[in-house]
């Protein structure tokens, strides 16, 4: 057995301890967990992002890269409050670009698509009717109405309203089984490592 | 025994659960999903030598999930002659996909630089995706190992999302919608290998067209396996899930039974 699976298992251990309660064998393992994911996104960030993408180009002659390293800078700004002024230019930046792409982006994908896809014709050319369509017509008119708090939920309103609410119960249950269901392909991944890889209990 | 609390029971009854069926090593026969048969079809619908782009957009913490999810979709394309270009949006997920793709390359006596190529990871994940879109070769000058985009073959002529057939993106949270959404801008075929929590997400992204197809979960897995005809990890883990939703809910029913009990006795 290697020496990276004898860890691994021992560590996964160490993590599971915590059902039984709180000890410092656990803590351990959480504390190394933090530590060695921080190193790691560091080592990662510097050789693929500062190295890759702005000092070696910079080096090489790629002037423009003063810019952003510039407003990476002016970030470190917010240290002290002298400097704090700065580093709302980079943030302006920031916002400014990021709002100007994701904005018309995510009209487009997340309102326009998804509701042209809500309205799919509930009869199709050859005469068939579509009645996932009819659910999902339904589903969406009675939950927006829950979420429409301008009129009191009464009469019509509120009746439309409360079946809004059982398609958001269909929705959040199913939501929670699969749920259940991904943290319980987790704790099987780890039960088979435990029991194959490193105590060769298993095959 | 006196200091278990009825938690401790609870865990010690999930993992017997576990631990017998897993002692039975026994695969459960599933039946395959239109989801999967979806992902499926579409992947194997491509000729050899295609070229599609894997996207590990995910944290270790998820690998139990995502492993067999992986394994199955990357055995299919090597299976199929596809070459694949490896890249991750997420740095925990970057040496993760690098020892995947290696070690699956393997089995099928794949050639690094000839059949796949990883690249490794880029931060800021709407500027990668977009900045692919436009070139490749500029958003990785190096793949991960540090060649030149330039001199390996396999990406002769590779410039941008026009070049290759469609990402998958095996993910564990929402960077989907970001390959959606500025994906989608260069009409890039989209496909997503997912863990189970996420399905509810993607659903309405595969049910508008925007995705064109999606597997999710162990359940998932062990239905790609079955279709590509391997005994995998997902098929090994389905008597123990379905033995553990079973457990699960043995619990809710058995919670209820005593919550309305101690109710019509009047105890809190």
């Amino acid at each position: 057995m290697d020496v990276g699976t004898i860890i691994a298992g021992l560590l996964t251990l160490a993590i599971l301890s915590f059902l039984y309660r709180d000890n410092i064998v656990y803590k351990f393992a959480e504390s190394l967990l933090i530590g060695v994911s921080i190193g790691y996104v560091l080592v990662i960030t510097w050789s693929n992002t500062l190295m890759d993408l702005l000092f070696e180009p910079l080096f090489d002659g790629d002037v423009l890269l003063v810019i952003p390293l510039t407003l990476g800078l002016f970030m470190l700004g917010r240290f002290h409050p002298k400097t704090v002024s700065l580093s709302r230019i980079s943030i302006a930046v920031m916002i400014g670009s990021g709002a100007g792409v994701a904005i018309p982006t995510m009209m487009y994908h997340r309102t326009i698509k998804q509701l042209s896809a809500s309205i799919a014709p509930l009869v199709s050319l050859d005469g068939a009717f579509n009645i996932t369509g009819l659910v999902v017509l339904v589903g969406l008119i009675s939950t927006l109405t829950y979420f429409y708090f301008s009129r009191e939920h009464k009469g019509a309103v509120g009746k439309v309203a409360k079946l809004g609410t059982y398609f958001l119960m269909v929705f959040f249950g199913t939501t929670f089984g699969y749920t259940v269901m991904s943290r319980m392909s987790t704790f099987i991944g780890r039960m088979e490592f435990l029991l194959t890889d490193f105590l060769k209990l298993t095959q | 025994m006196k200091n278990l609390l009825p938690r401790h029971y609870v865990f010690i009854g999930l993992f017997l659960v576990i631990l017998v069926t897993m002692a039975l090593n026994i695969s459960l026969d599933v039946k395959v999903s239109p989801y999967t048969q979806k992902l499926f079809d579409k992947i194997d619908a491509l000729p050899a030598g295609s070229l599609m782009m894997v996207s590990f957009d995910h944290e270790a913490s998820s690998l139990p999930e995502i492993r067999p999810l992986a394994l199955a979709v990357l055995r299919h394309a090597f299976k199929n002659d596809i070459k694949l270009i490896g890249v991750s949006l997420f740095p925990e997920g970057t040496l993760i996909g690098y020892r995947l793709m290696h070690n699956t390359a393997k089995e099928y006596k794949k050639e690094y630089g000839k059949d796949f190529v990883y690249l490794g990871f880029r931060p800021q994940y709407v500027a990668a995706i977009l900045s692919m879109g436009e070139s490749i070769s500029a958003t990785f000058p190096q793949d991960y190992p540090g060649n030149d985009y330039a001199d390996i073959e396999m990406l002769q002529g590779i410039v941008n999302y026009d070049d290759i057939n469609g990402i998958i993106s095996i993910a564990d949270g929402s960077l989907i919608t970001h390959w959606i959404e500025y994906g989608g801008r260069y009409k890039l075929n989209i496909y997503g290998v997912v863990t189970a929590a996420m399905v509810t997400t993607y659903d309405p992204y595969l049910a508008s067209g925007q995705m064109q197809a999606m597997m999710g979960g162990l359940r998932g897995a062990a239905e790609y396996e079955k279709l590509i005809g391997i005994d995998g990890g997902g098929a090994r883990g389905m008597l123990a899930q379905s033995s553990a939703h079973l457990y699960v809910i043995f619990l809710v029913i058995l919670g209820n039974i005593i919550y309305f009990r101690s109710k019509k006795s009047g105890k809190n």
